[in-house]
């Protein structure tokens, strides 16, 4: 018996048949499609009409092969330094796998890559491993791939363009204060704070600008994303500044930035000359929003 | 000069805007009438994209392209889309906003395709319910194009011009006729393009799309990589000389060229917006390809993404 389907029974059926990762035979075939209509040609013809040149299931499967073709154009154009080191068929089968567990919910591309990395770091091959016997390969592609989204969210997320942001009069005012160290340095929400197993920078630098990306030797890499006039930058951290920006975007006081990345047995008057150096430099490259003092 | 509909005006020869063009349209402000954006692009946008939208509007008419609304699926209406949709309209000050007839996905998803929907009575009451919702939500008429397709229903009943042409009385919406769909989808589905221009409702039509296509030797695919070819030239004419003109605007999306070869693309509209159409020059033929995984990714589609300085 043909079947006779209302609007939302095609769509649901068509949409199995089109996404399927198998192509638009498997789709025909696999058990979802056939709840809908059995894999006949003659049932598959009472639901898509055939062409003079093409048959039902080949005009389903020109969107069969668009389906995939255009996402992971997508994933390809949001991760070009990660296609890059993963090789094209490689990253088209991480493509075609995440695409399949993680299939677009939004009514913008923007957020078809946004599980990427932590998809990749979900199915690692030795993530059931403890971190001390997995290879380190997979590190590099996850932190890659990390710093690739972070890069696109920083660029079109929120900024503060056109805003009055902290100077470095205004930082000079607040230091001259006796109560500076009570301030909280407010950090604009363009800044990211990165922690990454291999210097992934370099890399994404060199491979979106077409030069000869080198596979890195692993080196913890601390970042910070930042954009300014629209254009993003990536700041390399030591790990006193890291921690010192981790604890200001916490909203932390500068006294508790100050003790929380005080080196261990350097006196904490010598590390403030060093902070407010670093403070200096951030606000020169528009770190903060605003400075607040409490009453 | 207005079109009948609407008071909406013909804002004469416009081009999609395309983030490759951004600062090329930035620094030289060329002489275009005005931009369409892809709605979905800016929606969201924070950044750079965002603010080259208000610099682009503080100078040109823009008009508003959705490729999301999904208006023919069976899923809720997303109101938090329309919302954001209607916010940006307003902060753009768009001229009028337009999406296709079509769904996009169902059961929470999105294939971000143009996927047709059978042209049947009970579609058709299904579309124009959700046109009218979304008509009152966005305080404006929503314009809706014919997609490019590449199956069709054994439930339709209707051919797709006269769907368009009940849909856009029934709910009181403007169409966007794309001519280079409709030369696509007639190869497709065979049938005849010049019926179908002389037939869809000329009074409804605020705008027309223009591209160019792929040919696979089976089917035509809507790439939007190349220049328009003549046959969709020459039903542009027609198109154009029964409607008494309407905006037009040229959509190019892979292999985008530089600004100046787009501009000077839209503008060979200039030869066919008189009578003698069909003996006006012709304008480069598609590309052809017989390898259907080398043909292309249909269209529209651009997705922005950001560059390394």
């Amino acid at each position: 018996m043909q079947p006779t389907l209302d609007l939302e029974e095609i769509e649901r059926w068509m949409q199995t048949v089109i996404m399927h990762p198998g192509g638009v035979r498997q789709g025909l075939a696999c058990e979802d499609a056939r709840r809908y209509a059995e894999k006949t040609d003659d049932n598959i013809e009472a639901i898509v009409a055939r062409s003079t040149a093409l048959t039902a299931i080949e005009r389903l499967a020109i969107y069969s092969r668009a389906y995939q073709a255009r996402l992971l154009e997508c994933l390809r154009a949001e991760f070009p330094a990660l296609s890059h080191a993963l090789g094209a068929d490689l990253f088209n089968r991480f493509a075609c796998d995440y695409l399949q567990r993680h299939p677009s919910r939004s009514y913008t591309l923007g957020r078809l890559g946004e599980e990427f990395p932590r998809y990749l770091a979900e199915t690692r091959p030795d993530a059931n491993l403890s971190p001390s016997s997995r290879e380190s390969w997979p590190d590099f592609i996850i932190d890659l791939a990390t710093l690739e989204r972070e890069f696109s969210e920083v660029f079109d997320g929120p900024g503060v363009e056109g805003q009055q942001v902290v100077v470095e009069d205004d930082l000079s005012e607040l230091l001259a204060s006796e109560r500076w160290t009570e301030a909280m340095l407010v950090t604009v929400p363009c800044l990211r704070l990165l922690s990454f197993r291999y210097p992934v920078n370099t890399y994404f630098l060199a491979a979106r600008k077409n030069e000869d990306a080198e596979f890195p030797e692993p080196a913890l890499t601390l970042l910070a994303l930042m954009r300014r006039d629209y254009r993003v930058f990536l700041h390399e951290l030591s790990h006193d500044q890291y921690e010192v920006l981790k604890a200001l975007t916490a909203r932390e006081p500068l006294a508790q930035a100050i003790k929380r990345a005080t080196p261990t047995g350097v006196d904490s008057d010598a590390f403030a000359d060093k902070l407010i150096e670093w403070l200096n430099s951030w606000a020169v490259a528009g770190f903060f929003s605003a400075i607040v003092v409490p009453s | 000069m207005t079109s009948k509909r609407f008071a909406l005006p013909n804002l004469g020869l416009g081009v999609g805007l395309r983030s490759a063009h951004f600062s090329y349209i930035l620094e030289n402000q060329p002489d275009v009438d005005w931009f369409e954006i892809i709605s979905e692009n800016f929606m969201d946008s924070g950044g750079r994209p965002r603010y080259v939208l208000d610099q682009i509007a503080e100078r040109y008419p823009v008009v508003m392209h959705g490729v999301s609304l999904s208006i023919g699926s069976t899923d809720p209406l997303d109101f938090d889309y329309l919302n954001k949709l209607k916010r940006l309209a307003d902060e753009t000050r768009a001229v009028w906003v337009s999406d296709h007839l079509c769904w996009t996905g169902v059961a929470g998803l999105n294939a971000h395709d143009l996927l047709p929907i059978p042209l049947n009575e009970s579609t058709l009451a299904h579309v124009v319910s959700r046109i009218r919702t979304v008509q009152d939500l966005l305080e404006r008429p929503l314009i809706l194009e014919n997609p490019s397709t590449y199956v069709t229903f054994s439930g339709s009943t209707f051919s797709e011009w006269e769907f368009m042409n009940q849909m856009a009385v029934e709910a009181d919406c403007g169409l966007l006729l794309d001519v280079n769909n409709v030369y696509v989808s007639s190869v497709n589905h065979d049938f005849d393009p010049v019926e179908y221009v002389e037939s869809v409702a000329r009074e409804r039509i605020v705008q027309f799309h223009l591209a160019g296509h792929t040919n696979c030797g089976t089917h035509l695919i809507d790439t939007h990589d190349a220049q328009v070819i003549d046959p969709v030239w020459k039903l542009f004419g027609r198109a154009h000389s029964l409607t008494s003109g309407a905006a037009t605007l040229l959509e190019w999306d892979a292999n985008i060229p530089e600004f100046p070869v787009l501009h000077a693309e839209v503008l060979k509209a200039r030869n066919y917006l008189t009578s003698d159409w069909a003996d006006a020059l012709p304008a480069g033929s598609a590309r052809t390809f017989h390898d259907q995984a080398a043909a292309g990714v249909p269209h529209p589609l651009d997705f922005i993404v950001p560059n390394i300085d």
